[in-house]
């Protein structure tokens, strides 16, 4: 055993960690902002955009990520789209996380109970009003907790990209792997700070649930 | 050309299909006996195990699978404990889907009625008849559902075991990849095959669900 090698190397994971974490709040954002319009087509259940929407939470949430990787980064430069490896992970966790937010945020919206709406349209409130002002702001509530778990769950797939040569913290690991062989260390260490960061995640998560579900009872 | 490439292709991109699912069957049968096993630690009068089982579901539940595989894999060897690709990618898969599945089963058997432990106990079962006669089998029939969206996500993560060289569709797509070229339409079937897969199987676990469950509803 060699701990001293993760020692040494701290530094090194840790550059890769700061990329882990930069990944996944970006996809994070990325992906919540193209969930939800993706979301409320869903709602429509009917028409092209309905049809367009559900195609793509499809093919997005019942693929593994890491084939969706493989399509972008290697195959689309044979229809002439060429992406370094760093924005294809980017683009393919994007689209991951805003198949599987879009049917947090669907999900969300169809669990208030209808009289809400028949409740405000009777008060006057157009469509939009209601969708904006009754049904939204009580919607985007038990969206969190799902949310906060689906960022959870980001964070630990970025480390796919390494796949695909993006440098990040489990890239970071083989690369010191490989010049040191200290495997079971660098693993072990490795896995540590992906602890570190998704274990905090989840707790908050689970507290976000407990207390939605206390609320929703009362 | 390109219909000639799929008629070669889709055999090869099939047989990796069967493989994925053989191997999903295989790990979720092991993931089902560990999630078992962790729940009853994890519901255990004692604290000890209580703290086993929250400690193993924690750990597996917050690293990436990849890592684990990896660690399985290249980690172990060097304290002594060589496993093939198959061994290491089916062990990795199992204990990552049995930490999700402890889960499952810790919360079916808390949803099993008090009244039922009760019941059992005073028709003079042991503590062993209770569980695997009365409570396991009910608890069995609650978790189902999420049993099943638990094997599909094993279907699908079966994928990452493809990096230590389980051959699998996401391998055997690889390989096809690096010998022809045709990365787009390789990877493009591969994905469809995937999504056949995970759709089907979907649809045919509800169908199982509707059937094992249909004489808890009555009329």
């Amino acid at each position: 055993m060699q701990w001293d090698v993760a020692l040494r190397n701290f530094q090194y994971l840790t550059r890769g960690l700061q990329v882990t974490a930069t990944l996944g709040l970006l996809v994070t954002a990325l992906g919540l902002l193209l969930g939800f319009g993706v979301g409320l087509l869903r709602l429509r259940r009917r028409g092209p955009a309905y049809l367009a929407a559900t195609l793509f939470v499809e093919v997005f949430r019942d693929t593994p990520l890491i084939m969706q990787m493989f399509f972008i980064f290697f195959g689309l430069p044979a229809v002439g789209i060429r992406l370094n490896s760093f924005v294809a992970a980017t683009v393919a966790m994007s689209f991951f996380a805003a198949a599987n937010a879009a049917e947090i945020v669907r999900g969300a919206i169809q669990s208030i109970p209808r009289g809400q709406t028949e409740a405000a349209r009777a008060l006057g409130l157009s469509p939009h009003q209601t969708m904006r002002f009754v049904i939204l702001p009580q919607a985007i509530r038990r969206m969190i907790p799902p949310l906060m778990g689906l960022f959870t769950t980001l964070v630990k797939d970025t480390s796919l990209a390494a796949i695909i040569n993006v440098f990040e913290l489990t890239m970071a690991a083989r690369v010191t792997i490989e010049r040191t062989l200290a495997s079971f260390e660098i693993w072990l260490v490795a896995g540590a700070l992906y602890f570190l960061v998704t274990y905090p995640l989840s707790l908050v998560t689970q507290r976000l649930e407990q207390r939605l579900v206390a609320e929703t009872a009362a | 050309m390109a219909f000639a490439f799929f008629l070669h292709a889709l055999p090869v991109l099939l047989r990796g299909a069967l493989l994925t699912l053989w191997i999903s069957v295989l790990a979720l049968a092991a993931a089902t006996i560990l999630g078992v096993i962790g729940a009853v630690l994890r519901t255990s009068r004692f604290r000890l195990l209580r703290a086993v089982g929250t400690t193993y579901v924690e750990v597996f539940r917050n690293t990436p699978l990849l890592i684990q595989i990896f660690f399985v894999f290249f980690g172990l060897p060097r304290v002594g404990i060589r496993f093939s690709g198959l061994v290491s990618g089916l062990l990795a898969l199992s204990l990552y889907t049995g930490a999700y599945n402890t889960e499952v089963f810790r919360a079916g058997l808390e949803a099993v009625p008090r009244g039922l432990h009760e019941a059992a106990a005073a028709l003079g079962l042991s503590a062993w008849q209770r569980f695997r006669l009365v409570v396991l089998p009910v608890a069995l029939r609650i978790v189902l559902p999420a049993l099943g969206n638990n094997f599909v996500a094993l279907v699908k993560n079966s994928s990452l075991a493809s990096t230590i060289g389980l051959v699998e569709l996401t391998f055997l797509a690889r390989d096809l990849e690096a010998w022809t070229f045709r990365s787009f339409e390789v990877y493009g079937l591969a994905t469809l095959i995937y999504l056949a897969l995970v759709v089907g199987l979907s649809l045919a676990l509800r169908r199982v669900e509707v059937r094992i469950t249909r004489h808890l509803r009555t009329g």
